[in-house]
């Protein structure tokens, strides 16, 4: 008697998804396969808005092309130093977990600067700006430039630069501080962040609500003060002033923000303002490999030699495996190495380890 | 009229009305944009369904919108001047109670719901305990180390509809709910992205606070309301008329005309509502109903 549309359907094929994708669009397809595109509903793709440079999946690592065996576990660690030049590291979950910083994480940072490797930070948490993260880390005892940080909230200011969005139109942001800082620090003007998670409205007769038609891109991260107001905002915006642009910071589905446990992420405000516009965003954060070719343009280096270390498959890994670098696991954060073997799991990374300071606890074994 | 036309539907005049009108036991109606646009009714609904009635056509009303529970729709008509019972009202929040009835769901499990006083208020009735709904949109979340947002274990269902309070506090508590308490089950009333909250405006509908919650979870729902065509096995269960003697009228192609299509009905189109008469035509649009008229009333002035 109920119809098939009342079937249940898990979609951790989000995460784990069997069937082996053209790797070339392999960060496109995950976040195209995505469960909130109603099946009536006019989407676009975001490859039609948007600079090809935000496509551009490098695949400099033959590792990309096949679907791989299991990763390995860790075990010559010099050798993985010796053969990159640069290392990326996600934060949560790799350097720290909320606001406790992860065992070992100074003497190893310590030990790679040492052997003159380079070393970014690369966050997909948009509530802080680069400079309140150089104060994050600095509070924990590591000495970190605000250079080296790249938190999404800085990727979508740097991708409006790009793109010459120009300076006499705003952005409404549905987001935190850290997005409203990086804007004005790039020179955009904003609308919308915190002060309208104040904001109410009323359904009731005669009730308009106006929106800037001067707003050209809707930026939407996290957002610990989300409400209907700003919903309609963005919604608004994008469905009525001509060529607004719809911007993900992220699409994490949850975050460790407390060590504690998962709280709803990023993805879930993303997908607020997707089942409301039925349209696609562009997502500047991981897996998209904005700030992974903007980091290799702006210090000169080759994919090749990189390593990326993050602690979620489908974001840091994956961001890693599109970019064409080397990519290392830890478990240290959300995922368990049961997950990564699970039969479902196709995102391999080249190895997986504890955490980051088994680059100090392994070594080469002596001839 | 040439054939790609016929394809695309028939506007509807006063060449084919009686035969819309005499081929029908019963009409099947969308409220928001059919009927009204917000609280303000749509001109000449009222007289269309009086002429309605006086020709002794059934009238069910079908609508996704589960702010209100049957009863309180049955008041909001009658507020508006069209004496209605519940009996006749099918809305997603009925919906989603005659769902959990359904399959069983124990009354000792609770439903978590993202959403308004309509569906917490079908629940009770139904003998399920409903948590959350709008008290929970004066909750925020504390984000301190050492301190855990709690989630009652014993809520065994999530239901999403629209909600005007959706907050941050909501939303953790049904992602939690979804993620950790085994077997919880994610249900959502309807999926529109926009409605006519108010008359003036378009507002996002509950296909954003659904779309959330999947953002979080990534999981999908079980959805109770149209184009699903739960709410109709139900209403044919009830009143045991052949589908191809109703006729669905709605504003909105991938939901009402859909459903209607879905289980065989005849379907009319409405233009005064969400759907404008150039994204019907739109070579893009692929849901054609069997005919297209600006607004309800012209069933009543075409005849």
């Amino acid at each position: 008697m109920l119809s098939k549309a009342a079937a249940v359907v898990s979609v951790s094929a989000y995460l784990f998804n069997p069937q082996p994708k053209t790797p070339k669009f392999q960060g496109k397809l995950s976040l195209q396969s995505n469960p909130l595109t109603h099946s009536n509903s006019l989407t676009h793709t975001w490859g039609n808005n948007y600079s090809s440079n935000i496509l551009k999946m490098d695949n400099g690592s033959s590792s990309a092309f096949v679907t791989r065996a299991s990763a390995n576990p860790l075990q010559n660690a010099d050798e993985l130093i010796d053969s990159v030049e640069t290392f990326i590291f996600d934060c949560d979950g790799v350097i720290w977990k909320g606001d406790s910083l992860i065992d070992g994480v100074p003497e190893t940072l310590d030990m790679l600067r040492a052997k003159g490797k380079r070393l970014v930070f690369v966050t997909n948490n948009s509530t802080k700006s680069r400079k309140q993260y150089g104060k994050k880390f600095e509070t924990l005892g590591l000495s970190v430039n605000e250079e080296e940080i790249f938190a999404s909230s800085f990727a979508a200011a740097a991708y409006l630069t790009s793109i010459n969005f120009p300076k006499d139109k705003k952005v409404y942001v549905i987001g935190e501080e850290g997005i409203l800082k990086e804007l004005e620090l790039a020179g955009f003007q904003h609308l919308g962040g915190p002060d309208d998670g104040g904001k109410k409205i009323e359904l009731k007769p005669g009730f308009y609500m106006e929106h800037d038609e001067n707003v050209g891109a809707v930026v939407v991260g996290f957002d610990r003060y989300f409400n209907y107001y700003k919903v309609q905002y963005g919604t608004l915006c994008i469905r009525e002033n001509p060529g607004c642009l719809f911007i993900a910071t992220n699409r994490d589905a949850v975050t460790h923000l407390t060590d504690a446990q998962e709280w709803a992420g990023g993805g879930s405000m993303v997908g607020a303002l997707c089942g409301s516009t039925q349209q696609e965003p562009l997502v500047v954060g991981k897996p998209s490999t904005f700030m992974m070719d903007y980091v290799s343009d702006k210090f000169g280096i080759t994919k090749s030699q990189i390593c990326m270390v993050g602690d979620r498959l489908d974001t840091d890994i994956l961001f890693g495996q599109n970019g064409g670098c080397k990519t290392l696991l830890v478990l240290s954060g959300v995922t368990s190495l049961s997950m990564l073997e699970n039969p479902n799991n196709s995102i391999q990374p080249d190895f997986y380890t504890g955490k980051i300071s088994d680059f100090l606890s392994l070594k080469a074994a002596t001839v | 009229m040439d054939d790609a036309a016929a394809a695309r539907g028939e506007k509807l005049s006063s060449g084919n009305v009686n035969h819309l009108i005499d081929s029908v036991d019963c009409f099947l109606f969308d409220c928001d944009g059919v009927i009204w646009k917000g609280d303000t009714l749509i001109d000449g609904s009222k007289e269309a369904l009086d002429m309605l009635r006086s020709k002794g056509k059934k009238l069910v009303f079908v609508t996704n919108n589960s702010r209100r529970s049957r009863s309180q729709y049955a008041k909001k008509f009658l507020s508006l001047g069209i004496p209605v019972t519940q009996d006749e009202i099918f809305s997603s929040s009925f919906a989603a109670a005659m769902y959990l009835k359904l399959i069983d769901f124990p009354p000792a499990k609770k439903v978590y719901v993202i959403g308004e006083e309509g569906i917490l208020e079908e629940l009770k009735l139904a003998g399920f305990t409903g948590i959350g709904g709008p008290e929970d949109g004066k909750k925020t979340a504390e984000f301190k180390a050492n301190s855990l947002f709690e989630h009652d274990k014993s809520v065994g269902a999530v239901v999403v509809g629209l909600d005007q309070y959706i907050n941050y506090y909501k939303l953790q508590y049904g992602t939690l709910c979804i993620r950790e308490n085994p077997g919880c089950l994610f249900i959502a009333t309807n999926r529109d992205a926009v409605g006519h909250m108010t008359d003036l405006q378009e507002w996002p509908g509950a296909g954003c606070m659904v779309a959330a919650i999947c953002g979080a979870t990534e999981k999908e729902p079980v959805v109770v309301g149209k184009p699903a065509t739960f709410m109709m096995d139900f209403l044919l269960e009830k009143f045991k008329i052949s589908t191809s003697r109703m006729c669905m009228v709605g504003d909105r192609l991938d939901t009402d005309i859909l459903f209607g299509q879905n289980a065989g009905c005849k379907t009319l189109l409405v233009f005064s509502g969400v759907t404008t008469p150039s994204a019907f035509h739109d070579p893009s649009n692929h849901t054609h109903p069997d005919y297209y008229t600006d607004k309800l009333f012209d069933i009543v002035s075409l005849m």
